[in-house]
Formats: C-alpha cells, structure tokens, sequence
C-alpha cells in the first residue's frame, strides 16, 4: 500500500506540476464539466468515425462536439471567423485554405485519405465493359449519355464529394489535364454537354454520408462518393445479400479527399493544449489503424496488413495502383464552376415549399420562418451560401394551417420573381389547426402539372406542430400520382417528429430540425435540392 | 481510515500545487509577450521547447505566433502585434513599400529552395539526363526540367504511365507565400539563361512564367502544409513539389522513425542553379527587437540548424546534421530579382 500510494502521489504531482492546475482532471474520475470542450466542424463522411473519435476524446481527456456541415459552408463558416468552432475537419485541404482568410487556423494534418470514386452496380458494370480495365470519367459519361446509367451524386456546391467529382466531369470534358480557365467555363459546348450530363443525376444530397443511406435504401445504378463509404455501403449490401458496387478509379478524374483537422485559433491556450492532446490521439499508431479498419487509408503507399481484407479487391479495390488525382483549378475557377453547376448546369429543382401557418406560428415563430425563406428566396441571400436558383428551376409555397391557405409560385427565375415570391409570403398572416398531410399531398397534386423527371424534386415542409392525423390524405396521393419525391422535413416549436420521420421514411426524405436555428435548418434542406 | 489518509494526503498535495501553479503564473507575467506572423515553415523552430526555454529564461519572452504566408502577413491586420518572420528579402521590401521603414529588421538564417520527389520520379528525370548525384547529393538540372514543362512532356512520356497529367512541380501561391514566390524568382532567372532577371528582360520572361504557373490550379498558401501534403498523399498525388532544404532536415530530426522508413523512397533536389530564403525578422516595436536579440543566441541559432534545418552565419555545414542527402555547401546560387521585378512577377501571376 505505502508502495502505491508513494507512486500515486509521485505520479500525481509530476502530472500536475508538468501540466499547471487547469488539469487536475487527468486524475481520473473527474466529472465532465470540467473536461475542456472542443467543438469541431466537420463533413458529414466523418459521422462514421463517432466511436473512434468518441475513443479518442476519452483517450486524451477532452470533450469532443462534432457539428456537420457542407464543405462550402465549412469554407464559408472560416471566412467569418468561425466563432462557434475550436477545430474544423472538412473534407480537403482545400476548403479549409480558401475559408481561412484570416489565418486562424494552425496545428493542420491530414487525419487519413479516401479518393473520390464511382460505385457501379456490379453486374451493370459488368454489362459496361468496366471490369478490369482502367475506366476515363469519358467512358462513364458515354453510358450516362446513351442512357445505360443513372447516378447520384451530392451536390456540387454544397458537399466536397459533389464538387471534385464535379471538377473531373469538366476536365473530362474539356479534354485537358490541368490549366482550366474562366474562358473554358463560358464554351456553350462545354455547357450543354456537363448539363446533359448532370440529368443523369437520380438525386442529389448535401451530404456524403446520407447519399449512402439513401443509395441503400433505394435500386439506384450507380452513385459518386468516398472510397470509404463505397466500402461501408458494401459491407451493408454484402450483409443484404444484395451485389455490391464494383469500385471505379476514373484515371482521368480522380481525387483524394485528405481530411485535415486544424485548430481554430482564438487565443484560448487551454483549448489549444486540448486540441493537440485530440489531435496526437486521432493520429496515433494505434487509433490510425482503427481508422484505416473503416476503408480509409491512412498511407499513401497501399494498406497495412492487417486491414487488407477490408479493402476488398473483389470490389476494385486496388491498394497497390499510385493513385494519380487532378489538379483543383485556382480558388476564382473553382468558385466560378461552382456558381455555374448552381446556376445552369446542374438539373433544376422543382421545390414545394409547404410552410405551416397555423395560430402557434403567430409572432416568433412567423418571424423566423420569414427570415428564413428570406435566406432561401432572395437572391442576394442565397448566392452568399452559393444556393441561388437553377435555370429553369420551379418554386412553389403552399401555405397551410388546417387547409389550404395559398399557394404561391415564383414567375421565374429572376431576383425580382423570387423576391416577389418572398413579399408575398411575408404579407401572410397565420390562421386555425395544422394538417400537414393535407398539404403535402396538395404538393404532390401540383408537382403532378409537370414533367417530374425533368427535375431534382422535392416537398420541404416546415411545420410547428402536432397535425390532426390525416395520413390516409397523403397515402391516398402518393398511390394516385406515382411520384418519387421525396419530403424534407423541417421541425419547429413543438412539431411531432414521429408523424415527419413517418413520412420521410415513406418518401426516402429526411428530417431535419429547426427547433435551434430555423434559418440554417431551411439551407440545409436547400442543399439536398 | 485508510482512506481518510490518502483523501488528506491527496487534499494537501492539491493545494500545495495549486500553489505551486500560482506561483510560477505569477512569475510568468513578468514575461514579455511577443506575438506576430510567422512562414509555415518555422512553425517547428517556434515550437521548440529548447529554443522556447532559452529565450523564456535568457531573454525573458514568451513568444507567439500566428501561421500566415510571407507576402500575406504585409496586409493582414498588424494590430496586437510585435513582430513579422518572413521568409524573404523581397517581403520586408514590401513591408518597407506599405509600412515605411521598420524599427529593425534581420536575416536571422537562410536556406535553400529545394524539390522534393520520389525515387520513380527521380530515376525516369536520370534518364532524361536531368539528375546529377554526388556521394548521395542529387542535382537537377533546372533549364532541363523548365524544358519539359513547356513542351507539355506528360508524364507517360518520361515512362511513367501510372501518373496522371504532364510533369510539373507543385509549388504554394507565389503571391501569398514564399517558397513560391522565391520558386517563381528562381524560374524567371532560369528562363533568362540563368541571369537574375532584370527589368529589360521582364517582357521576354513574364509571359512564359505565366504559362508555366497558369498550368499549376489550386496552390496551397503554406508551405508547411504542402510539405506535409507530400509526405502523406504520395507520389501520384503530388510527383515533385517545391519547399526548403529545411523541411526535411526538420523533419528527419523530429521524426528519425518514420525518417528512416521513408529515405529511400524520398528525394531531395538541389536545383541548378537554386536561389536563397533569408529569413528576416521585422521589428514592429521594441519588443519585437528583443525577440531580434534573443534569435541571435548562439544556442539558438545552433538549435535553428541541426534540428531545423535553417542554415546560419555560424553554423550551417552540411555533414553536422547528420543526413547524407544534404549538400555541405549550396555554391550555385541566382540572386532574387529587386524588389521592382518581383513586383511585376507578382501582377503577372495573380
């Protein structure tokens, strides 16, 4: 005992006298609050890491806050300063060297690496000749062109895996290697042929990791996402006993995802040192081979040995090939593109904005619902977040309690139009009960007027209540109109979560909450669309 | 019992160190605070605990930084701070075009700019006829490789097929950090026959930079991080990439494990001819000099070479780092352009 307790104690103190009083906490039981909390911004293909990373933060005695966002908002979020943030994780280094325009971000290194690749279903694959050869993003878009696959993919401007898949379609077509320039982006040949190919796109997302759930969900072709989530979604086919995806490296539009995790500096040196702990934790020898067992690679030189068999090559998986990526055109080409794919290129998005105005929204809730669709529908707003309308795109606001109230549609595309579709949902004033069903079904009757397959649809419905249960109005919909389109949900007040996951669940959509940040709730939601 | 004696025991260890804590805060106020903007690539030299403690206990600074390319730092926002660390002359020549005359400034070391490539890459330049080894030096020779690049050489042509694109280097931003900006200098002199360029010969010259700059796309703001970027993407990500001679004898001291695992694989190029990094430390206020003073410690700067790489009056030979892929001595060295012909590489290349 004396033995012991002697250690204990010598121990104790020179972890004290080493480390300054603040960290008492390394002494064990030490209740959380005490912990230093480190709030991190991260891309959403990082949701796959929670019990590592939960591992980690017990490891090295912090308390870890993941918050998932788009790259583009990453990006955006650093520009302004990223006040709410201590660390940011997007998924390349590239978003986080354009957002930080005020040098704020020190301690970076890259936490593993995945490149960007295409996921066939494997006998479609097959059919396509693309087994066993090396496979150009060109042959890929030949099949999307001759009308032998569809895929999906995120979107281009909100998510990392979108926008590099994005940038190899471009070079793909242009027929360069590097060098894009805003003369290349302005040739009608090139846009006529990147939208041509776009409708290929089944659905879209805002993130990485939900594009996977869905693709699982659903009996879709092909789709763009990480090598790790192409693995993840195998596994889960494999375990369905469904075929898996073979796995295609576009020689000629390849990228690699480097997910650095960086420090946001605002001069808090505790939560610094506590980052550091974080960091040489998640890097370690141990915690890198855990993460590698999740099919990210952590070398560049191929796969240990002992994850070797996660890396399936029966899938096309090849961890000896050098993997050769493009090179990102400069921040103003990149931006350019992006605000192209918003604009024009990518498939037009017919919205159906189902907004709650019943008596509970009145005052408060009326408020933040304005601001929010401000965000959406103004276009000054919007381009902030690179969410501005698509050519061709439809927005529809139905405006409900327990009826109908109005339904309201923007003429155009134009700033005016889309401003005048805001004026005139901020005149509304909120009446009676909430009947949610009524009004998505009422969405689908107008969706239903026009050539759905033309568009990225989909029923954003925001609601701040308990509806009267109706869901045979919406079932009854549903069966007439045979339209794939999918709700996404926003919740607000005291909104039943139950009845919207209910109808996401139906629809392959997803809810989304609004109770904290309504207006942030209403861009994501504008992200998957 | 027991444990009521070890709950008392613990009980005053805890306050005597508390105490102990307080105290040595306390002591620490009487620190001068020193904070300012530092290249990427001394990020490492400012972290060590060595360096740290002799300019805490001889020179009574505790120094901080924030990370910011060398060009970049000139416009950021100087407010709060007490000194810049740049990575060239041509930098403080912008300070001076801004600001005015600063209180002090020096060059507090140098080193050389550098590529760094993999075997495969370097063994297919060898058979262009590009690479030149002494004992386990490598040269290349750099009018060769600008040939390459101009002529669009991809790499299957040279025989590596596996790698996607044409041969080039990667290189950080001319126009925001350093180690492109004096990669750029070191291409304009090569391109005017080896003769630093000067500015009869800038519209011959600038034209041709454009185009070998227009090809690199995105560039990293850091060097530091393009630096790591290369060690951990891999050679088909990243074929050639310009730094500092610095970044791998830093490397190599802070890292001998995983050093040793990657030095056959690893290459480091002295280009000829190659070009100089002085790096100046700029004075903002009195307490920026004293941090001018403390980096001229002698155990400093010996500190500055052996583990990190930066070459000094006093020190810099190259066998005492222990690395026999370092040239004991650069001889073939371009002067960088005056600062008149830099700015126009600047305009020509944002």
């Amino acid at each position: 005992m004396g033995k012991k307790l002697l250690f204990f104690l010598v121990s104790f103190c020179t972890v004290v006298f080493m480390t300054g009083c603040s960290q008492l906490r390394y002494m064990g039981s030490v209740p959380e609050e005490s912990q230093t909390r480190i709030r991190i911004l991260s891309g959403s293909e990082n949701q796959e890491l929670e019990e590592i990373i939960e591992e980690c933060a017990s490891q090295s005695d912090v308390q870890i806050e993941m918050d998932y966002k788009g790259s583009v908002d990453i990006m955006r979020e650093l520009e302004t300063g990223a006040e709410n943030y201590d660390a940011v994780w997007p998924a390349s280094s590239i978003w986080l060297s354009m957002g930080d325009q005020q040098h704020m971000v020190k301690h970076e290194a890259s936490v593993s690496m995945t490149p960007v690749v295409f996921g066939i279903r494997r006998s479609l694959a097959e059919d396509l000749g693309f087994i066993g050869k090396d496979v150009s993003v060109k042959d890929i878009l030949e099949a999307i062109r001759q009308g032998k696959m569809s895929f999906c993919m995120t979107s281009a401007t909100q998510s990392n895996s979108g926008a590099s898949a994005y940038i190899g379609f471009l070079y793909a077509m242009l027929g360069k290697q590097e060098n894009m320039t805003v003369e290349d982006l302005n040739s009608e040949q090139l846009k006529s042929q990147v939208k041509e190919l776009l409708n290929g796109v089944e659905r879209s997302s805002g993130s990485s990791d939900w594009l996977k759930e869905l693709f699982l969900e659903e009996d879709y072709d092909a789709m763009v996402n990480y090598e790790c989530l192409m693995i993840d979604a195998n596994k889960k086919l494999m375990e369905e006993g469904k075929e898996p995806l073979q796995i295609i490296y576009p020689y000629d539009g390849l990228s690699i995802a480097d997910s650095p995790l960086g420090y946001v500096d605002h001069g808090d040196a505790q939560k610094e040192e506590a980052f550091l702990r974080f960091q040489e934790t998640l890097l370690s020898d141990e915690i890198q081979s855990q993460i590698e067992s999740t099919g990210r690679r952590i070398r560049a030189d191929g796969v240990s040995e002992k994850n070797q068999s996660v890396f399936d090559s029966a899938w096309g998986i090849d961890t000896e090939r050098i993997l050769s990526p493009i090179r990102m055109p400069d921040g103003e080409v990149l931006m350019q593109a992006l605000t192209l794919y918003q604009t024009e290129l990518k498939k037009p998005s017919l919205n159906l904005y189902c907004l709650d105005f019943s008596d509970s929204m009145a005052a408060v809730g009326l408020d933040q619902l304005k601001d929010a669709m401000s965000q959406i529908l103004i276009q000054d707003n919007a381009r902030k977040n690179l969410l501005q309308a698509t050519e061709g795109e439809i927005n529809i606001a139905i405006l409900f309690d327990d009826g109908i109230l109005d339904i309201l549609r923007a003429d155009d595309i134009s700033d005016e139009s889309m401003q005048n579709l805001y004026d005139r949902i901020a005149s509304y004033d909120t009446s009676g009960g909430t009947d949610i069903y009524n009004a998505a079904a009422r969405a689908l009757e107008e969706a239903s007027k026009y050539p759905v397959e033309e568009y990225t649809p989909a029923i954003i419905l925001m609601t701040d209540g308990k509806s009267s249960y109706h869901p045979e109005y919406f079932d009854q919909a549903w069966e007439r109109y045979g339209l794939d389109i999918p709700i996404f949900s926003i919740t607000f007040g005291s909104a039943d979560e139950k009845q919207l996951e209910e109808l996401a669940e139906k629809t392959e959509g997803k809810v989304f909450d609004g109770t904290k940040d309504l207006t942030e709730a209403f861009r994501s939601v504008k992200g998957y669309n | 019992m027991r444990k009521k004696a070890v709950g008392l025991i613990l009980l005053l260890a805890v306050i005597i160190f508390v105490g102990i804590a307080y105290t040595m805060k306390k002591e620490e106020k009487s620190q001068i605070k020193v904070s300012g903007y530092v290249g990427g690539e001394k990020i490492g030299f400012l972290e060590d605990e060595e360096v740290l403690s002799v300019l805490r206990e001889d020179y009574g600074l505790s120094v901080d930084y924030a990370k910011a390319g060398s060009l970049d730092m000139m416009t950021a926002d100087l407010e709060g701070k007490n000194y810049l660390f740049p990575s060239s002359s041509i930098a403080l020549e912008y300070y001076k075009e801004l600001h005015g005359q600063p209180l002090q400034s020096e060059i507090m070391m140098n080193t050389p700019i550098v590529l760094y490539s993999r075997k495969m890459v370097v063994d297919a330049l060898d058979a262009q006829g590009l690479i030149t080894i002494e004992g386990n030096v490598c040269y290349i020779d750099m009018r060769g490789l600008l040939k390459l690049i101009q002529e669009n050489t991809s790499w299957a042509d040279v025989g590596l097929s596996q790698l996607y694109g044409t041969v080039s280097v990667y290189t950080t931003d001319p126009c925001r950090s350093n180690s492109g900006n004096m990669f750029a200098a070191l291409l304009a002199n090569v391109l005017n026959d080896g003769e630093t360029l000067t500015a009869e010969d800038t519209e011959e010259i600038l034209p041709q930079l454009q185009e070998i700059f227009g090809k690199l796309g995105y560039m990293e703001d850091s060097s530091a991080d393009l630096f790591n970027q290369f060690l951990k993407m891999g050679v088909g990500a990243m074929p050639m990439v310009a730094g500092y001679e610095s970044q791998l004898i830093e490397y190599a001291a802070e890292n001998p494990d995983e050093y040793e695992k990657i030095k056959e694989d690893l290459v480091m190029l002295y280009p000829i001819p190659t070009i100089w990094s002085s790096h100046v430390l700029i004075a903002l206020d009195e307490n920026g000099q004293k941090m001018i003073t403390g980096l001229m410690d002698e155990e400093i700067q010996k500190l500055a070479w052996k583990r990190h790489g930066f070459r000094t009056e006093t020190n810099g030979i190259g066998k005492d780092v222990g690395l026999s892929c370092v040239a004991d001595s650069i001889t073939q060295v371009t002067q960088v352009p005056e600062y008149k012909v830099m700015r126009e590489i600047f305009e020509v290349l944002e």
